[in-house]
């Protein structure tokens, strides 16, 4: 937290040292500003920050990618003649504990095409999902928990 | 530059727009159509609204059109789930082609009923029967 | 003027895509068999009207057509949230 705030602060003196207060500087001191906690960290003390960014970067992308790749199934799917998808209900036993994980973990299985998350068991233990492609529901699970779920809560925690 | 990276992202929302739309039409049941509609299409407004921002290149339009995609993102997996939940909870059919209904095997879903609806004693029944109501 | 004018082309055939979409929408909307189903054509065709006020701004080079997209994506969320709750307490004809 502390080394995003000196972040922020690097992006800022960066930007009016520039003489423009625009998007593009700002984004530029925010990088450079990066590159120098990265090397001064030492000095400030250890941090989890540059792990933190590092995995919320790569949850994005991941996360494009899934929602690139769910697309062209669910597209598929729509343009041939033939239906081949075979939807079912299927349980995931949750990892996530809190509200907030599994809010945000039900959030991002909805916002892929071809999953649909539709309830939480009273003991919060298991996420009911809608899919439309359950060739065999454990392969399934299996994508979920190791795909979304766990780099959610390597994000989160 | 600027007007093919428009073009391009103009059509590649247009083209999700249209197959969310054969997808609601085509699509066997609610669910699977829910699967096309709501994401894909939510998929193809971010796209339009994306290339709107890379045409006009102007901080305010940017920032509007960052926060419409943003609100975008942020809606339509809540309006889906609530949906969702509430179709399937009053008992609109599946698709005969479904497979596993593991929702319904661990008879779960007669709590979790209870417990979100206050006017449960309509509710009770509603695990076994789901399957025979018709909603025509 | 050149270049706005491939610019335009392109929007007015995206322009018909998205009509027909909506056309399609509306078949989903008239026909559905449940009350879910029509919910999901009307947050269909909010979205397609969101693309369409975005594809317009474009043709025309006016930005004030972002906002109508703005109220409209806040507003159609708010409409489906409220048709779900209504299905929980009601029925689905």
């Amino acid at each position: 937290m502390k080394y995003f705030l000196w972040n922020l602060l690097l992006a800022f003196v960066w930007a009016s040292v520039s003489g423009n207060i625009a998007p593009e500087t700002l984004a530029a001191g925010f990088l450079i500003g990066f590159g120098i906690l990265y090397f001064v960290q030492p000095a400030l003390g250890p941090s989890s920050y540059f792990k933190k960014v590092r995995q919320v970067v790569f949850f994005f992308f991941f996360f494009l990618w899934e929602l690139f790749l769910a697309n062209l199934r669910v597209a598929y799917d729509v343009v041939t003649p033939t239906h081949h998808n075979k939807p079912g209900v299927i349980g995931i036993e949750l990892d996530a504990e809190t509200d907030w994980e599994i809010t945000l973990l039900a959030n991002f299985i909805s916002l892929t095409p071809g999953t649909l998350s539709l309830d939480v068991s009273d003991d919060r233990k298991v996420l009911y999902i809608h899919a439309m492609f359950v060739d065999d529901p454990e392969t399934l699970r299996k994508e979920i928990k190791n795909g979304l779920e766990r780099r959610l809560l390597e994000v989160l925690r | 530059m600027t007007e093919a990276l428009t073009i391009l992202l103009m059509g590649a929302g247009t083209a999700f727009m249209v197959l969310a739309a054969i997808g609601i039409v085509r699509l066997p049941d609610l669910f699977t159509r829910m699967h096309a509609a709501t994401k894909v299409g939510t998929l193809g407004a971010s796209g339009i609204v994306l290339a709107l921002a890379v045409h006009f290149d102007n901080l305010g339009v940017t920032t509007r059109a960052l926060f419409v995609i943003g609100f975008l993102f942020l809606t339509a997996p809540i309006a889906a789930h609530m949906l969702g939940r509430a179709a399937y909870f009053t008992g609109v059919p599946f698709w005969e082609g479904t497979g596993v209904d593991e929702l319904k095997e661990a008879g779960d879903g007669g709590g979790s009923r209870a417990s979100g609806d206050p006017k449960s004693p309509n509710a009770a029944g509603e695990g076994a029967s789901r399957e025979s109501e018709d909603p025509h | 003027m050149e270049n706005g004018s491939a610019i335009e082309t392109a929007g007015l055939i995206v322009l018909a895509c998205l009509t027909g979409s909506m056309l399609l929408a509306f078949y989903r909307l008239v026909k559905g068999p449940s009350l879910p189903d029509r919910v999901i054509a009307l947050d269909l065709i909010a979205a397609l009207t969101v693309g369409v006020c975005g594809v317009y701004a474009i043709v025309s080079d006016q930005s004030v057509f972002l906002r109508p997209a703005i109220a409209l994506a806040l507003v159609s969320f708010l409409g489906a949230i409220a048709f779900a709750y209504y299905i929980r307490k009601g029925g689905t004809s």
